[in-house]
Order: structure tokens, then C-alpha cells, then sequence
């Protein structure tokens, strides 16, 4: 994971969504335990508190469970409200902006259907 | 919770003022940046903080004490500057064994490890060492005393970028080791901003903000784009700094109050949305009475 200093976003957002990715990929499972506030500051050298508040936000966004005094958690259905937060808001934004783009550059729903079925094809299964 | 308090704090000399009726406080257990331009008045408020120069006026507390003459702030301090003053036939051993002998909660091993990654001799006087060289050993001593407060005052002065690096890895390693309320102040918030939690920003010997790194790091929003355009919609804000970046291009900085619907027209209107980190902040909000150094050389101006 390399922090993005100069995004608009802010670092505990992108230590919340960096985690979110990892358990979406299925390196992070159920009841498996995340890194530490401690481990995070460590390895992204940064302020505790800062990781501390992206662990926070997982912690509101129900993607882990606090075990006191043994630490975070995945929930059950992280990867699910993952999902489907991300479908509804990330990539409807990038869809957007996808768009609008298209219709600058007046390509039709079809061409940029083509285009999108191309790109998946090349990538195969990622 | 407040470990440092200063109320109406002042400081005078005999023709200036340099702390200026200060009211603020230091969080007990955290990373506090403290800056300020040349002259603001940071160092005469770390000196009061450890007890090393005595006010002229208001309040000052640490750990519930006036520092000045007490034993309390001085055995549970440490102030690292540049003048930090060793006897001049001691050598790094001896510096070290000083220190242990002051500072209940030093870890020599510490001490010695990083005196060797930075390698240096222990044989050699610190007096003769180069300015980089005579930080980097400052700064060692400074978190090997492991004090409840420390204070750095510009540690880095004179270390080249990777001895700095390395300074602000072994200060963040070192602070979760041994929680601690820290200070450091410094010029450089860019390289220091992620180790720090909460920024103390001075100007004129008056506190400006106080304020925790990630709000810093959202309060403003730099914009690039179309004068005219731009002009429309930054009129609504409080524009923190203007400057033309070409042919009717400008940027402006403004306070980050932008809803989505402003935004979204901003993009439209192919107006480029940045961050604008906390030093440039830091910068912007303390130069606005004296405007930038392009108003220096705008000549125009002054006919």
C-alpha cells in the first residue's frame, strides 16, 4: 500500500478503501483479523492517529467488529455492503464521468459499449 | 486534555515583543507541530514551556507548574535545539553518560544504536561536529531521554534529506514505543505533516490555529481555471491566495466549503479541483496582510 499525498483524499479514507480492497480481493476474510492502529502507522509511516481514524470509519461502516483488547475483525457480511457501496457510488461516479466524457467526444452508446466489452476482454479475468 | 496551558502569555525584550498575550494549549500525549515564519516567536515560547527564559506576563502551566525554576518541568523535560551546550572536552560517550544520569527514563541502547546508524564516532567531540552531524546527535539524545515532554526546536537545521527522513521515522517509531506529548517545530510541515497529529500555527507571537493535521489538510482547496469563471463563483468564498497561471488562467485558494453542486459546475466548466496542503496554508493565511513576494516586485503597484 502507498499512501497518495497528493489526492484530494484524505489518508484515513484511502486506508479505509485500501482495506475494503483487500477484503473485496479475499486476502482479508471473515472473522480474520486486521492490522493493528499501531501496525498501519508503522507501515505507512504516519501519525497513529490517522490510522486510528480509518480504522474508525470501518469500524462505523460495520466492515469490522472491535474484540476488546484483541482487536478489529471482519465481519460477516463486509465483502457484501462492500460490494455493493462501491457499485453504487464509486463506480456509478466513474460511470458519470465516463459519460460525459463520451458525450464530449459524441461516442454513441454502442461504440462505447464496443469499447468497454474490449477493454474487459483484454484484461481477462481481473 | 492540556498538559501545556498558557494563558495571555507575553514575552518582551527590551524593544520587541515576542510572544504577544498567547493563549494555548499542548495535548497531553500527542505530536504537536508548531509553526510560524522566522521571527513569530516559536522559540521564545518552547524556552518558556521548558523553563529555560521566564515570562513578563499571563500564564504558563506544565504539569501543573510554572516551568520557570522548577524541578518538576526540568526532570521531566527536554529542550533540543541547536545551542544545546555540552562541555567542550566531551566526547559522544560522555555526552551519552551525562544524560543517562539526568534522565530517569533514558535508554541508553537506543542511544547507541542510532548513534551508530547515523555513524557516528563515540570517540569524537560533539563540538567539532558539522551543523548536520551536530543535529542528528541532538535529535538522538533528544528521544533516547524519553521525557514526557520533548521538545525539538527545528531539529533537522543543517541534516541533509535522508538523515531527515530517518529522523522523522525514528520520531514516529520511537512515539509509539513511548507514548509522549512532543513538540517539534520546524519549517519543513511538508516532509513532517504525517508523523504530526495536531498543528499549532503562531504569527506575530499570537496563536493563529490550532488544529489537527487531517482537518488542515481539508480546509483548503486550490482551484485552476478560466478568470472570469473562476471569479463568478470564488467571489463567494474567502479567497486565501490568487495567482495567474497564464493567458486569463488564474488559481485561487479557497476555503473548503464547496458543496457538490458548486463543484460539479466547476468541473464543467473544466476548472481543475487540487488539494492544497498545510504548509501552503500555513503560508497563505499568515501572508495575507503583507500579500506574497510576487506584490515585492510588482512595481506597478506602487506608482
Amino acid at each position: 500500500m502507498i499512501l497518495n499525498h497528493e489526492s484530494m483524499k484524505p489518508i484515513y479514507i484511502q486506508i479505509a478503501e485500501w482495506l475494503e480492497t483487500e477484503i473485496i480481493k479475499g486476502n482479508l476474510d471473515v472473522d480474520d483479523k486486521i492490522y493493528s492502529q499501531y501496525q498501519l502507522a508503522d507501515l505507512l509511516n504516519i501519525n497513529p492517529a490517522t490510522a486510528g481514524k480509518g480504522l474508525t470509519k470501518l469500524l462505523d461502516d460495520g466492515i469490522v467488529y472491535k474484540k476488546r483488547g484483541l482487536g478489529m475483525f471482519v465481519t460477516e457480511n463486509a465483502r457484501e455492503h462492500i460490494l455493493l457501496r462501491r457499485k453504487n457510488e464509486t463506480l456509478k461516479v466513474m460511470i458519470e464521468d465516463l459519460v460525459k466524457e463520451a458525450n464530449y467526444l459524441q461516442v454513441s452508446n454502442e461504440e462505447l459499449l464496443r469499447m468497454i466489452e474490449a477493454t474487459r476482454n483484454k484484461r481477462g479475468s481481473d | 486534555m492540556g498538559v501545556i496551558t498558557s494563558r495571555q502569555l507575553i514575552k518582551s525584550y527590551r524593544s520587541s515583543i515576542a510572544v504577544n498575550q498567547l493563549t494555548v494549549q499542548f495535548n497531553e500525549g500527542v505530536i504537536t507541530g508548531l509553526i510560524g515564519r522566522n521571527g513569530a516567536g516559536k522559540t521564545t515560547l518552547l524556552k518558556m514551556i521548558a523553563g529555560l527564559v521566564k515570562k513578563s506576563g499571563g500564564e504558563l502551566s506544565v504539569f501543573g507548574d510554572d516551568p520557570f525554576n522548577s524541578l518538576k518541568v526540568s526532570a521531566n523535560s527536554i529542550f533540543v535545539n541547536d545551542q544545546m551546550p555540552f562541555p567542550v572536552e566531551y566526547r559522544v560517550r560522555d555526552v551519552l553518560k551525562e544524560f543517562e544520569r539526568f534522565y530517569p527514563n533514558w535508554e541508553n541502547d537506543l542511544a547507541e544504536r542510532l548513534t551508530r546508524h547515523f555513524s557516528i564516532d563515540f570517540d569524537a567531540q560533539p563540538i567539532n561536529f558539522s551543523k548536520g552531524k551536530r543535529s542528528t546527535f541532538n535529535a538522538i539524545v533528544g528521544l533516547a531521554a524519553h521525557a514526557p515532554l520533548t521538545i525539538f526546536d527545528e531539529p533537522t537545521t543543517g541534516m541533509d534529506y535522508s538523515a531527515r527522513q530517518d529522523f522523522y521515522r525514528a520520531l514516529l517509531k520511537d512515539y509509539m514505543d513511548y507514548p509522549r506529548t512532543i513538540i517539534v517545530s520546524s519549517h519543513l510541515l511538508n516532509e513532517l505533516e504525517n508523523v504530526l497529529e495536531d498543528i499549532v500555527l503562531i504569527h506575530d507571537g499570537q496563536l493563529y490555529f490550532h488544529e489537527t493535521v487531517t482537518s488542515l489538510k481539508e480546509f483548503a482547496v486550490g482551484l485552476t481555471g478560466d478568470s472570469s469563471e473562476l471569479s463568478s463563483v470564488t467571489s463567494k468564498y474567502e479567497v486565501l491566495h490568487k495567482k495567474d497561471v497564464g493567458l486569463n488562467q488564474q488559481y485561487v485558494v479557497i476555503e473548503n466549503q464547496l458543496d457538490e453542486k458548486v463543484e460539479e459546475y466547476l468541473k464543467k466548466m473544466g476548472v481543475q479541483i487540487t488539494p492544497v496542503s498545510p504548509a501552503d496554508v500555513c503560508v497563505y493565511v499568515t501572508n495575507r496582510e503583507n500579500g506574497g513576494i510576487d506584490d515585492v516586485f510588482n512595481r506597478s503597484k506602487h506608482v
